[in-house]
């Protein structure tokens, strides 16, 4: 299970497959001011992707993967700027 | 992972890998051979339909390649070379180790998606120029001006400027759109990760393609996102990556000036108005250098975010190309002039790169038909190039462009007519209809014709029917062949090895209790005193005796092998090392369905694998030493299988060099293998005969002899391990012949019984016999504490067989008038004697090898049950001994 769910906190891990959409999904409708730490993460399946476009949870720490971290700026907002508001 | 339909998956893709090797062997020596090539095709084309039945992606392309190639290969458009089969090979022998891998891990191995691009793009650069990447191509040229390119000026400009920067530096720059299916999670896809496969990737834009539902009624698994992507990444590779998804896939070429665009804040005029005066000045004079420090002086103070700070920073990446267009430049100093306006580029003002005129219709689709049917049919594929072409004469045109356009067009329909192998009549009709057109400066005659083709009846065949969208192309693609599946239903059982083996162990249990029948009769005359009970039981045990042995015999033809299954990879081999070592030979093989048991088969492989590898680095000469020899150039190997009473025989021949006697003896003599005085004793034969010396084979460099050598021993271990024998017989300069005699079958082993130890019964396999004497006591001579006796002249050593086995031994009472028996057995080529208590009777038994806990214990070959209920233990003599 690449999700560590905390209190109110997610952390992915390495390579987060399909299989995993629906637990993250779950998590969030319950908490639905999560915030999710994408930072020890290789690779977001694309169902993960959505999830975390349709509900934008707050993200602490994009991947270490620059390009990956680059993407994922772009599609969802950067964690810096979410922390800000 | 391991399911019944993965398991007949990988026994099924070794059968028709080794259907395509031998394919291959036959075609390369006779490339004509229309029956071969078909098979080689048929072989591959199922593997990979088979192949795509699993997740294997690396597996079904690399297939795929092959399968292409061959195509070209079927349709005459390669020449098959030496090396192309090696080639095919190569990918055959990759496709094979996979298959290895999947059988036991179920998952391909790590790398496989590398060595599968490699080994693809390999196999497609063998592909003749107008053969480029089918499928993919086709349906992409058709829709590439489709490709809507106005969602370019939402990217953020940061990676626009990054493409921009890769695309005037030389590269052609694509614009990928993929929407994905809403079910493709299911099926295993992960866009994302497919997307982030894509190098360089200058731009991804992920969105919903559809608002985003309350949190609570969001399904994960429906897919609902689209993807757009620049890259600088050639076409090619872009297809490959996306082959599987390719009906999703948009991909258009994008002209760099496309990306240009101004963002960013307004900004008040006339601070810039000096600046733009200057760089309307520089542009006109083509001062690069000026003008770039120009820019980078108002740079420094001009606010990142404003308007301007952006046409700056395109400013500059225009002038970073080694050759600036002028109307972009001026383009976006009015922008900064204006500071309001929009961005009007000149469509094609100065020498814009030549991907600009690309943005139109992307170059011609290419012909080429991986699922064509048949000779003398259109393919649903062809159908759709012809389509595509249609629709491309119908496009608007730029003024001048007609000729160009129609020359290609007129070119890929010329080549799918070849391609198609279509009468000669359609090429000629076609070319006159070009010509037409030419002359009068417009489509409409070959229009005509493509019309008059693409509807049903216009085309000869039946199955020319174009059946709309992507099923078409699917099944083209997988080229299902409806009939095939039913033929290969054939009469033949494949059965699990196990199941036989339980079979064969009742039977010989049968076996057993059957023999225990005549001590029943013995008992019931001789206790119960009733003779005709007895005569009564002893011909009950004849019907039950011819049962269990024709069923024995039936059985055991279940286990029968031919030795082809043994014999079809040699083709393979002695071509590969004859090739690498500079050797011609021809490999001939007899008597291929020859059959002996599976377990002999299988264990005979490697011996024979060291024999013939042998032959081929030893034994045969290079051309010109054969033919200075007065040989043919060509060298024979001949294969040679053949059952000899109750043994297969099977022999290695060849016509090479042969053995030297007096080198193998110089030779083991320097080894120390043998003294001198032995050396002059032995006879050619026995000298040829040193090879099998284990000491002998593994000495260094003992391949620099014009003999053999390397490995015999290993022959000689494996061949014996079956119970079977090997000889070599040599004639310097004439060849080389190895025979090997092997037992029928190994399930049922002859063995002869004796008594020590004071009544217990052990086995010794007859193969090991040489003869049982007697021995009179007092001819036993000790040399301390060895005992020998001569035979015949012979000193042969005395062992017995209770003190071997560590039973406490009998005491010797009497004199020495009395004879022992002695067992004498032949083990290593060394006589040694046996002493026993009783010789008992020779039989048949089947040989239960030790398993479990007693696995361990050396010294014994099995046991088996004998009768009357006792156990019987076998020796191994070689390892007591």
């Amino acid at each position: 299970m690449p999700f560590t769910f905390t209190k109110n906190t997610v952390t992915a891990k390495e390579t987060c497959t399909v299989e995993d959409a629906l637990p993250l999904l779950e998590f969030l409708q319950s908490h639905p001011h999560a915030k999710i730490n994408l930072g020890p993460c290789d690779h977001l399946h694309t169902a993960i992707l959505q999830v975390l476009l349709a509900a934008r949870p707050q993200i602490t720490q994009m991947p270490g993967d620059p390009p990956l971290a680059h993407w994922l700026t772009q599609t969802l907002g950067s964690p810096a700027r979410k922390t800000a508001k | 992972m391991s399911t019944p339909l993965l398991d007949r998956f990988v026994s099924e893709a070794r059968d028709l890998l080794q259907l395509a090797a031998s394919g291959l062997l036959v075609l390369e020596r006779n490339p004509a051979d229309e029956a071969a090539i078909n098979d080689v095709f048929r072989s591959v084309h199922t593997l990979k339909g088979s192949a795509g039945l699993f997740d294997f992606p690396a597996f079904t392309k690399l297939v795929h390649a092959g399968e292409d190639v061959l195509s070209a290969v079927r349709d005459g458009r390669l020449g098959l070379t030496s090396e192309l089969v090696d080639t095919l090979l190569d990918t055959l022998d990759q496709t094979g180790a996979w298959i290895d891998a999947i059988a036991s891990d179920g998952v391909l191995p790590a790398g496989a998606d590398g060595l599968s691009k490699e080994m693809t793009a390999a196999l497609r650069a063998l592909l003749p120029g107008d053969f480029g990447t089918p499928e993919a191509e086709a349906p992409i040229a058709q829709t590439g001006d489709l490709v809507e390119l106005d969602w370019l000026a939402g990217l953020p400009e940061q990676d626009r400027l990054a493409a921009f920067s890769a695309a005037v530096g030389g590269a052609g720059l694509l614009a990928i759109e993929y929407v994905p299916l809403e079910d493709c999670f299911f099926s295993g896809e992960d866009p994302f990760a497919l997307l982030r496969q894509v190098t360089p990737l200058h731009s991804l834009s992920i969105e919903a393609g559809e608002p985003w539902p309350e949190i609570d009624n969001l399904d994960p698994y429906r897919c609902v996102l689209r993807f757009r992507a620049l890259t600088t990444a050639p076409r090619a590779d872009i297809e490959a990556l996306f082959r599987y998804v390719v009906e999703q896939v948009r991909v258009a070429a994008v002209p760099p000036p496309a990306l240009i665009s101004v963002g960013g804040d307004r900004h008040e005029g006339p601070v810039y108005g000096d600046f733009v005066d200057d760089a309307r000045r520089l542009i006109v004079a083509g001062d690069w250098p000026a003008f770039r420090q120009a820019i980078g002086a108002l740079r420094q103070f001009t606010a990142p975010t404003l308007r301007v700070g952006s046409a700056l920073r395109w400013l500059e990446v225009v002038l970073a190309a080694p050759d600036p267009v002028p109307g972009w430049l001026s383009g976006l100093v009015d922008c900064i002039a204006d500071g309001d306006a929009d961005l009007v580029l000149p469509a094609a003002s100065g020498p814009a790169p030549a991907t600009v005129s690309a943005v139109a219709p992307v170059p011609p689709p290419i012909p080429s038909s991986p699922g064509r049917t048949g000779l003398g049919t259109i393919s649903p594929m062809a159908i759709r190039i012809l389509e595509s072409q249609r629709t491309l004469l119908g496009l608007p045109l730029p003024p001048g462009g007609l000729a160009a356009r129609l020359d290609s067009v007129a070119r890929t329909v010329a080549n799918l007519l070849v391609a198609e192998a279509r009468r000669a009549t359609d090429s000629a009709l076609w070319s006159a209809a070009v010509d037409a057109a030419m002359a009068q400066d417009g489509v409409a005659p070959v229009v005509e014709i493509l019309d008059q083709w693409l509807t049903p009846d216009g085309m000869s065949a039946a199955d020319a029917m174009p059946t709309p969208g992507d099923q078409t192309r699917r099944r083209a693609e997988t080229g299902d062949h409806p009939g095939g599946e039913v033929k290969q239903a054939s009469r033949v059982l494949k059965v699990d090895q196990a199941k036989v083996d339980a079979l064969m162990t009742l039977i010989g249990e049968l076996v057993v209790s059957k023999n225990s029948l005549p001590f029943l009769a013995r008992r019931a005359e001789q206790v119960h005193g009733s003779r005709e009970m007895s005569r009564e039981i002893k011909d009950l045990h004849a019907v039950i005796d011819r049962l269990a042995q024709e069923m024995q015999t039936a059985i055991m033809a279940v286990r029968m092998l031919p030795v082809s299954e043994m014999f079809d990879r040699f083709p393979r081999l002695v071509r590969d090392v004859a090739r690498k070592l500079g050797k011609r030979i021809d490999l001939s093989i007899e008597g291929a369905d020859t059959e002996a048991d599976k377990n002999i088969i299988e264990a005979l492989g490697d011996p024979l694998l060291h024999i013939v590898r042998n032959a081929i680095d030893h034994g045969i000469e290079t051309p010109d030493l054969r033919e200075a020899a007065g040989k043919s150039p060509q060298a024979t190997i001949l294969l040679r299988a053949f059952q000899e009473s109750d043994q297969v025989i099977i022999e290695v021949l060849d016509d090479g060099r042969g053995i030297d006697p007096e080198k193998i003896k110089a030779s083991a003599l320097k080894k120390g293998v043998i003294d001198e005085n032995c050396a002059a004793r032995l006879t050619d034969q026995e000298a040829v005969n040193l090879v099998f010396t284990p000491g002998f084979s593994t000495a260094a460099k003992v391949s620099d002899l014009s003999g053999r050598g390397v490995g015999m021993d290993v022959v000689v271990t494996g061949v014996e391990k079956t119970g079977g024998s090997v000889a070599i017989t040599s004639v310097k300069g004439r060849g080389t012949t190895v025979r090997l005699s092997l037992p029928l079958s190994m399930a049922v082993t002859r063995v002869m019984v004796v008594e020590a130890g004071g009544g217990m019964l052990f086995g010794i396999p007859m193969e090991h016999i040489a003869e049982t004497v007697r021995v009179h006591r007092g001819a036993v001579r000790r040399f301390k504490q060895a005992e020998a006796f001569v035979l015949r002249d012979a000193i042969v050593p005395l062992i017995r067989l209770e003190v071997l086995l560590g039973m406490p031994s009998s005491v010797w009472i009497g004199d020495g008038s009395e004879e022992d028996a002695v067992l004498v057995v032949r083990v290593g080529g060394n006589l040694i004697g046996l002493l026993v208590d009783h010789f008992r009777e020779g039989m048949d038994i089947i040989l239960k090898p030790f398993d479990g806990i007693l696995s361990g214990i050396r010294g014994y070959s099995g046991s088996a049950l004998l009768g009357d209920g006792r156990v019987l233990l076998v020796l191994n003599l070689k390892e007591l001994l």
